[in-house]
């Protein structure tokens, strides 16, 4: 195995290298795919393509939050845009009524996620599969619709507006730098936590729950526990996603902040890249956002809404015939390619298939 | 005295109309354990073919019922051979995810097609309630009530007469064991799916006088089926009407005492609770709530 | 070590387990049998914790076991397997061995090294990175064993490990078994094979409708009368003649 080892900052753990996609390492078309953001980021100066590019990092930040929920813990939520919301809502209240600077804003937004997270799973508890994903999405409209009729805080279904007036300390800029860089430093982050999630024992809690209840408490680990703790940082980190969104838009109502539209966004970007995995979501934004963007532009003289058809029937043919996603498509591919690398353990997983 | 005595009863047929739209949905979630998240768009295309019968031929949604109910089972049919039975032996996620994509391509397909134009069909008896002792009725809702009655009635009696009803209720309680005891399941689902598609056809008739229909229309109604159904317990038909007649009644209630825009605060916030404290619903299954947990 | 007081499970209005008394000591082996419905399921969720006992205690190291709470259970020191065994079915089999070890083995490293020992000790070691879902039933009651011993337990609570082995592999798993005391592991042990379970263990526990109808040496059980008439059958009230 080429898989290397570097020693991480904490210095406690070791992180892992591949080249393939796959959970549990760090890997070389990762990294690519990440520098080459950062390279066109940087390159690009076309006003149109770096909103595209906010958008699709913003979007696979996101998903990944939204993973460490589904993918890592399997707790399928359809609500997360209301805590994407509570995020956007909370620092931008903060700031337009208090004026607390949105970089501290997004803190407070996200701790009131985490509690919102950790209620819902407690109060869910019990529920598993179907129930539990439609409860979560019976929670995302409690709160859209108390943000929509809470007109003294939320401004009701008018909404929100930041004034546009460049200043550092409220995060809101005139060019689209700086929101560059705030958005890839999101993304980056999201993605360094999804990576050390998997490598730690933290993580593999998160799976064993996930993949048998019973038999991870068995071995020691509280399933509810794990669950509630997944589900908040989850939260909170989608609201700190959601006050970035804020800052970038500067506008907020609840029909498209809060809309269960936001939240099956998150899953689908998951879905199509790859549950999970770190790599999945990035690739599912990557591959998702900048499509319909394009596709909007591309069809909206002709048809509105042709993009989501199309958009839709990637969604199924995906999901039915590369159930590992677009990630794990790339991890075979790749590990065709370079059978040594990483990808050990399926090849070898082959072969035991073939002896039995 | 009469008020309330009106929105209760406005809020029963109401109900019974959320029932038809939610039987679908129970008896898909009963023997096949998805839960279609496309069902709101199989809604918005029974409404938009209604009113497209209705506008070419001049006949009533009620006769367009004859057209629109076999041509939903034939699209439930495509559906699940496309969509569903790809997935079905996958991890439950894979057919939630892929009738999500359904939806939004169809969804989206509506809005192409037809764009965001309300569409609706003009009112029987030019809209003239009928009087009823103190009470006054829609004639398009005591229609619906009707119908949603009938066709809950019809359906339990077919679930515990006829062989597939008595298979389908087999099924429901456990998938393995009425394989082993000779019952196709496998044509089970395809029925079963196609069946509950043609239910959504009925219900889209008996709706597209009271409400007209667009693009996201489903949206809205999807929801509500989702509280009705996982209120009276997922796979229950009973439970269905039950769940539907609860829901009605608090919407009518609600909008009349609180506010229009808080009834939907409402029943999700009983769906919530209901959730905790009766996870399997009123009339539901026991064990319905942790479907899905080892697969 | 393990000490249960008149402890009785009820359901509804049937009583599964019904006043079971009985120890176990440090480095023993010890065989509950009973004929089908006899109540051994309920005791063994009983002991691991997952079920809450109607009355009487259970006492495990001098403590009373936290009932209802099967993982605070297994933080002391208490470790069991499932009839069907329970594997994280997304994981390799090392990554599920692992698991276990990662309680008291902080990092995945070193988490791995005491999976590596273990899988070695089961003999399992060849199919490290197999993922669960190729295994056949045999491999997969080794990983729930390997699973339980990676956690390092006191104490392993054994439920029908042999269930479905072939006869080889029911040798093999005598053999660990067996091995079990002399690494400072205690062992209860519910087995319908009664050859494995005749021969490993060196005291029996025999239930039946959920109380202890005897206890004693393999030999003298199975020559009990009671047991014999309720259990045993013909053949090895035969044998033991």
């Amino acid at each position: 195995m080429i898989a290397g080892r570097l020693s991480a900052v904490s210095g406690v753990q070791a992180i892992s290298l591949s080249i393939a996609p796959r959970r549990g390492a760090v890997s070389l078309v990762e990294i690519a795919v990440l520098a080459s953001c950062i390279i066109a980021a940087a390159v690009v100066s076309n006003r149109y393509a770096v909103d595209i590019m906010i958008r699709t990092f913003l979007w696979a930040g996101l998903a990944l939050a939204w993973n460490i929920a589904g993918g890592y813990a399997g707790l399928i939520s359809f609500g997360h845009a209301a805590f994407f919301g509570i995020g956007a809502y909370t620092s931008t209240i903060l700031l337009l009524n208090f004026g607390v600077p949105p970089w501290f804003g997004m803190f407070a937004g996200a701790l009131i996620a985490a509690c919102a997270g950790a209620l819902l799973t407690r109060v869910c508890a019990r529920l598993r599969g179907p129930l539990f994903i439609l409860s979560t999405l019976a929670a995302g409209e409690v709160v859209r619709i108390a943000a929509l009729n809470w007109r003294s805080l939320t401004g009701g279904p008018e909404g929100l507006e930041i004034p546009p007036v460049p200043n550092v300390v409220d995060m809101v800029f005139k060019s689209q730098w700086p929101y560059v860089a705030i958005i890839v430093a999101y993304m980056l982050a999201m993605f360094a936590l999804s990576a050390w999630i998997e490598q730690t024992r933290y993580g593999y809690y998160l799976f064993a729950t996930r993949d048998n209840e019973d038999g991870a408490s068995a071995i020691g680990i509280n399933p509810s526990h794990t669950r509630t703790a997944a589900m908040a940082l989850s939260a909170a980190t989608t609201a700190i996603g959601g006050t970035l969104f804020a800052q970038y838009f500067l506008y907020l109502d609840p029909t498209h902040v809060i809309s269960p539209d936001i939240s099956f966004q998150f899953a689908l970007i998951c879905a199509v890249g790859g549950l999970g995995t770190a790599s999945g979501p990035v690739f599912g934004a990557l591959i998702i956002v900048p499509l319909s963007e394009l596709l909007r532009g591309l069809l909206s003289q002709s048809t509105s809404g042709l993009h989501l058809v199309i958009y839709g029937i990637i969604v199924i043919v995906v999901i039915l015939y590369f159930p590992s996603g677009v990630s794990g498509a790339i991890g075979r591919t790749v590990s065709r390619f370079f059978p040594a690398g990483g990808f050990a353990a399926r090849v070898q997983t082959e072969k035991y298939d073939a002896q039995a | 005295m009469s008020t309330i005595l009106q929105l209760l009863v406005s809020g029963i047929m109401l109900g019974g109309i959320y029932a038809v739209m939610s039987i679908g949905l129970t008896l898909i979630f009963g023997v096949l354990k998805i839960v279609n998240f496309a069902h709101g768009e199989f809604l918005m295309l029974a409404m938009y073919a209604a009113w497209a019968v209705v506008s070419a031929t001049g006949m009533t949604t009620y006769t367009a019922m004859a057209v629109v109910t076999p041509l939903l089972f034939c699209f439930g049919l495509l559906v699940y051979l496309l969509i569903v039975r790809p997935g079905i032996e996958k991890p439950h996620l894979v057919v939630v995810f892929a009738t999500m994509g359904l939806s939004i391509a169809m969804q989206n397909l509506a809005l192409v097609a037809m764009t965001a134009d309300l569409r609706d069909v003009a009112p029987l008896f030019g809209g003239t309630p009928i009087k009823f002792g103190p009470l006054y009725f829609r004639v398009e809702l005591l229609l619906g009530f009707l119908i949603s009655i009938a066709i809950t009635l019809a359906l339990m009696m077919f679930v515990k007469r006829t062989y597939i009803g008595k298979a389908i209720r087999a099924t429901v309680q456990d998938r393995d064991a009425a394989m082993l005891m000779g019952i196709n399941v496998p044509r089970l689902f395809l029925l079963t799916f196609a069946g509950g598609s043609a239910l959504v056809g009925i219900a889209g008739c008996i709706m597209l006088p009271l409400y007209s229909t667009f693009p996201t229309v489903g949206l809205n109604f999807v929801l509500i089926a989702y509280v009705v159904v996982v209120l009276g317990g997922m796979g229950s038909m009973e439970g269905a009407f039950l769940g539907g007649i609860c829901i009605g009644i608090v919407q009518s209630l609600s909008g009349y005492y609180v506010a229009p825009a808080y009834g939907q605060m409402f029943y999700f916030l009983i769906f919530l609770l209901v959730m905790i404290f009766r996870p399997n619903g009123l009339l539901g299954q026991r064990g319905a709530a942790m479907v899905g947990i080892n697969e | 070590m393990l000490k249960l007081d008149a402890v009785g499970r009820q359901f509804g209005s049937l009583w599964a387990i019904r006043d079971v008394s009985f120890t176990v000591e440090a480095g023993e082996i010890v065989g509950i049998i009973g004929p089908n419905g006899a109540g051994k399921s309920t005791l063994f969720n009983l002991i691991a914790g997952a079920v809450v006992p109607t009355t009487g205690a259970i006492r495990f190291l001098d403590r009373t076991i936290d009932y209802g709470k099967p993982y605070h259970v297994a933080r002391c020191g208490l470790a069991r397997t499932f009839q069907i065994p329970k594997p994280f079915k997304q994981l390799s089999v090392r990554e599920n061995v692992m698991l276990s070890a990662l309680r008291r083995h902080h990092t995945p490293r070193q988490a791995n090294s005491v999976a590596m020992a273990i899988m070695e000790f089961i003999r399992i070691g060849e199919l490290a990175e197999a993922s669960v879902a190729s295994l056949t039933v045999g491999q997969l009651k080794k990983l729930e064993l390997a699973r339980a011993l990676a956690t390092e337990p006191v104490l392993l609570l054994l439920d029908e490990v042999m269930a479905g082995l072939t006869p080889p592999e029911i040798k093999d798993m005598m053999t660990v078994i067996a091995s079990l005391p002399r690494r400072g592991v205690t062992v209860v042990w519910v087995e319908h094979v009664m050859m494995a379970i005749m021969n490993v263990a060196e005291r029996i526990v025999v239930i039946h409708q959920g109380q202890v109808i005897a206890q004693g040496k393999p030999a003298d059980v199975s020559k009990d009368p009671a047991v014999v008439g309720a259990y045993l059958g013909e053949k090895y009230a035969y044998a033991a003649r």
